[in-house]
């Protein structure tokens, strides 16, 4: 029997041996992919890499040095004493020249600005194309010098007498009362906080130029309103400060160049998936992962040898660019879930596929997935918290300059990262010979790689607790969709729609393992499973909203879960006891369907998301 | 070295194998013959750890083929040839001995010599412009590349010429002449009857009959005693005769030796000569024929008894 510091000492040297075995197959994985690519496909390769480089740095360069390529494309004849002068010189596409008749009868000129008196102004125009297109600029040369002037005026009523102050209010979940601002402009909030709240429009606007300013930044005044707390002072920058200025010159609450330079990031990793899921499908095809497998090494290291290069890859990337657009540290950490996100979803299509035509198909799939859900909800990163279910808000954060807490972070990557994980665990399920090498179809093998990790009841509990990080990105991808919908169809499709994911989430692994003959089609069998199920959800869902809470303690929805005001503790403890029930009940209706084959079992789904529905919806109208 | 004891597999109502229970000793060469379908493979994948049993153990060396352990002093070549077409046989060598921890400057000498012994003289030639014979033959190097104490060779000379064949057989009594264990699988009964110590034959899932092939000679084969003589004694009906001018030539059969002393006897007493006496013996082929040609007792079903292959246990293992 070997004492503490021996099995420490053999853990230690265990460990060190696998990590070798992980770095000698990505060593290999990396040489041997590389030595796919002949000589000429590589270097034409590094000049387009070389060529792109050069085209985005001289871009970033010229842009924080204010080049443009359009530079001086058009000659104006204006004196310097000219009013229109410094229109002139500060206009990048605009070149001074001096005033000459017969300089633009030449053709030197496109446009001549004259000043034959000391008010009298002719503009002299070339008739050409080029002329027209000259004076276009000119026009809107002297709009924007003149927004830039009256935005330098110390004196903003001299300058803007009348103003208008925008303020994004977030959504009121509540159907029942709609209305009851006291402006009667925000019909969707909730009756009873008109009164209290201080984000109606009509009581800011009056308000000095210093708190506009403020509130103008991002919404989250309003929010304060109807949550009763301070949200995360996210996109403060949004607007770059004042939104003073004409009507058009108002900004949407889009951090549009930080999000179109966040998008950036998620270029590569479709290229970096696809070579991903190429190498991993090879594995597959002529049987020639069947070697690894039957050498002395894990499945665990032979999966994390072969991944390892492309996960690096992503990273290299993601620094470049992160360098490139002015991101910091924090945005590539914000990038790798996703990074992993994309080569862990790729690896189960890799695992599924039967060929590289079907490897295509979910890949592409599997991209605009993860691009639709690390995107969109980006797009509100100054608009709603909500936003942070994507890491890429944490990006746009970033290059905004704006600080991230931990809890943030967390919160934005934790599913990523969590779903990455189950994502390679049930993909290694189906890395051995039986899975690898066999052609089934697509559900097939989804149904093969879920019954793969299943062994008896508590294996069950287990794995839908960890199916939930993916029902908790659903459910969010859901609300971000639902989001711009009114309000009278979202809630309705949003209940049931979470009760169909979760449903979905408590059984069908369940169905899996009776579609493998892996459990006794026995009613108390079928029992166990669904109460395993129900109960692992149970603990998941409550340990998640408790992550919810930690990372995000504002978020109204962790606040409604955790905190609910003026509840008995017998009723508090009802309230926790009830999901318990619902999804015990339900898990086991869809376990006992899930005995008689698909049909029954799809049956049973609908009857216990409409039991979930019911249950969500009672809640709904409790809270209400 | 390896114990096989009451392995199954089942691939939902479908039986791969069942209940195959055999032993293999040191230095000895088992051969596993039966036509397509009948779990070959299949149970040699078992005994490599590359498909868990539904039922049953196999043994390495002491170890489950399920640990990874096992898998070190393993050699296993199956019956495909999946090489990486873009590496050299070099390259393709020197990263399986760094897989299995082999000493980088150890590993590649054996492997070059394994190639030595096995003709191959393109090292550095992309393994992609190769025949298949060529292939196979850095697949073999690739099995040996650890010095394994065992070796499972699924159908080494499958597709191969009759020269690279012949070489393969060849090496595969130098791994026996070296100390190591062998397993070995093929359709060609002259193969495992050339080469292997004993004979497992499987058919649709079980093992139906084992031994040496001299045992199996003699529990499922025949032999004929054959004696040629110039006179036909009244007493004895020949098989043939044959009439070449002036002279006759009578063939006379026998069972057992005893009833071939009768007939020499009797040749001899009606002062006839015995031109020739031979024996003749069932081949591999003929038994296997003989014994896959019958109607199987029993569906293929899970839990059918084993006792038929039992029954048919030459070699008296126990099981």
């Amino acid at each position: 029997m070997t004492n503490v510091p021996d099995r420490l000492k053999n853990a230690i040297g265990d460990t060190r041996r696998r990590l070798a075995s992980v770095w000698r197959i990505a060593r290999w994985e990396t040489s041997r992919s590389v030595g796919t690519i002949d000589r000429r496909t590589a270097v034409l390769g590094a000049i387009i890499i070389v060529l792109t480089g050069a085209v985005v740095g001289s871009v970033a360069v010229a842009g924080s040095a204010g080049l443009a390529i359009d530079r001086d494309i058009y000659r104006v004849g204006v004196d310097t004493e000219n009013p229109y002068y410094p229109v002139v010189a500060e206009s990048s596409q605009l070149a001074a020249a001096e005033p000459s008749q017969d300089a633009l009868a030449a053709g030197e000129l496109d446009i001549l600005v004259d000043q034959p008196g000391e008010d009298a102004i002719t503009w002299y125009v070339a008739e050409s194309e080029k002329g027209a297109a000259a004076h276009s600029t000119l026009l809107s040369a002297i709009d924007r010098y003149t927004e830039h002037r009256m935005a330098a005026e110390p004196n903003e009523s001299a300058a803007y007498p009348v103003r208008v102050d925008l303020q994004y209010v977030s959504r009121s979940t509540d159907a029942t009362t709609p209305g009851g601002s006291d402006d009667g402009t925000q019909s969707d909030r909730p009756a009873g906080n008109g009164d209290e709240d201080t984000t109606g429009g009509a009581d800011t606007s009056g308000s000095s130029g210093d708190e506009t300013a403020s509130d103008a930044s991002g919404g989250e005044s309003s929010t304060e309103g109807t949550t009763g707390g301070p949200l995360p002072s996210i996109g403060t920058q949004a607007f770059g400060g004042s939104q003073s200025g004409s009507p058009a010159a108002i900004q949407p609450p889009f951090p549009f160049s930080s999000l179109l330079l966040a998008f950036l990031f998620l270029v590569p990793m479709n290229f970096v998936s696809q070579a991903y899921g190429g190498t991993m499908l090879n594995e597959r095809i002529n049987r020639r992962g069947e070697l690894l497998l039957v050498a002395p090494l894990a499945r665990t290291t032979i999966i994390a040898g072969k991944t390892l290069p492309y996960l690096l890859a992503a990273i290299a990337v993601t620094a470049i660019i992160a360098t490139i657009v002015g991101g910091g540290l924090l945005s590539v950490f914000a990038v790798v879930p996703i990074a992993l996100g994309f080569l862990s979803a790729t690896f189960v299509a890799a695992m599924i596929a039967r060929s590289f035509k079907e490897l295509t198909f979910v890949t592409v799939t599997i991209a605009v997935l993860v691009t639709t859900y690390a995107f969109v909800p980006a797009i509100f990163t100054n608009v709603t918290p909500i936003a942070l279910i994507s890491p890429l808000s944490i990006v746009v954060m970033d290059l905004q300059g704006e600080a991230v807490s931990i809890g943030e972070y967390l919160f934005s990557t934790g599913p990523f990262y969590a779903g990455s994980a189950v994502l390679f665990v049930l993909g290694s399920g189906i890395y051995r010979e039986e899975d690898m090498f066999t052609q089934k179809p697509i559900p097939a093998k989804v149904i093969d790689a879920l019954n793969a990790q299943l062994s008896g009841y508590a294996s069950v509990g287990l794995w839908t607790a960890l199916y939930v990080p993916f029902v908790f990105t659903a459910e969010l991808l859901a609300i971000a969709i639902l989001y711009v919908a009114p309000i009278e169809l979202s809630i309705p499709v949003l209940l049931v729609t979470i009760a169909l994911i979760e449903e979905l989430a408590k059984s069908v692994h369940v169905y899996a393992g009776y579609a493998r003959s892996r459990f006794e089609r026995r009613l108390p069998v079928a029992v166990g499973l669904g109460i395993a199920s129900g109960v692992g959800f149970f603990f998941a869902e409550k340990f998640t909203a408790i992550a919810q809470v930690v990372g995000l303690p504002e978020l109204a929805i962790g606040q409604a879960a955790f905190a609910p005001t003026g509840l008995t503790p017998t009723l508090a403890a009802g309230l926790l006891a009830a999901p318990l029930v619902l999804h015990t009940v339900t898990a086991t209706i869809t376990a006992v369907g899930a005995r008689d084959g698909r049909l029954v079992y799809a049956s049973a789904l609908v009857i216990a998301t409409i039991v979930h529905a019911a249950y969500n919806y009672g809640v709904v109208m409790l809270y209400a | 070295m390896i114990a096989v004891d009451g392995l199954q597999k089942v691939y939902g109502d479908f039986a791969a194998v069942v209940g195959s229970t055999f032993s293999v000793e040191s230095g000895e060469i088992l051969g596993i013959v039966g036509p397509n379908g009948a779990g070959k493979t299949t149970t040699l994948k078992m005994i490599a750890g590359l498909i868990e049993p539904t039922e049953g153990t196999a043994t390495v060396a002491g170890y489950d083929a399920s640990e990874p352990e096992m898998r070190q002093i393993l050699g296993f070549l199956p019956e495909e040839s999946p090489l990486y077409e873009d590496m050299t046989p070099r390259s393709y060598l020197r990263f399986f001995a760094d897989l299995y921890d082999v000493p980088r400057e150890a590993a590649i000498e054996r492997a070059m010599d394994t190639l030595d012994r096995l003709e191959l003289e393109h090292r550095d030639r992309r393994i992609g412009d190769m025949s298949k014979g060529m292939k196979r033959k850095v697949a073999i190097a690739r099995s040996l590349v650890n010095d394994p104490a065992v070796v499972i060779y699924d159908e080494p000379a499958s597709g191969l010429d009759p020269l690279t064949t012949n070489t393969v057989l060849e090496f595969t009594r130098e791994l026996k002449a070296s100390g190591k264990t062998v397993i070995f699988s093929a359709h060609n009964l002259y193969h495992v009857e050339s080469v292997c110590d004993r004979v497992v034959i499987m058919n649709e899932g079980r093992i139906i009959a084992r031994g040496t092939v001299q045992e199996l000679r003699e529990t499922y084969g025949s032999r004929e005693y054959q004696l040629r003589a110039d006179v036909r004694p009244s007493e004895i009906e020949p098989t043939d005769t044959t009439i070449r001018g002036d002279s006759v030539e009578h063939l006379f059969t026998a069972d057992s030796m005893a009833e071939a002393d009768r007939i020499r006897e009797a040749i001899e007493a009606a002062d006839g000569t015995v031109l020739d006496f031979r024996t003749e013996e069932s081949t591999l082929e003929a038994i296997f024929l003989e014994l896959t040609g019958e109607p199987m007792a029993g569906s293929r079903q899970v839990h059918d008894s084993t006792a038929k292959s039992e029954r048919r246990t030459a070699a008296g293992e126990t099981s």
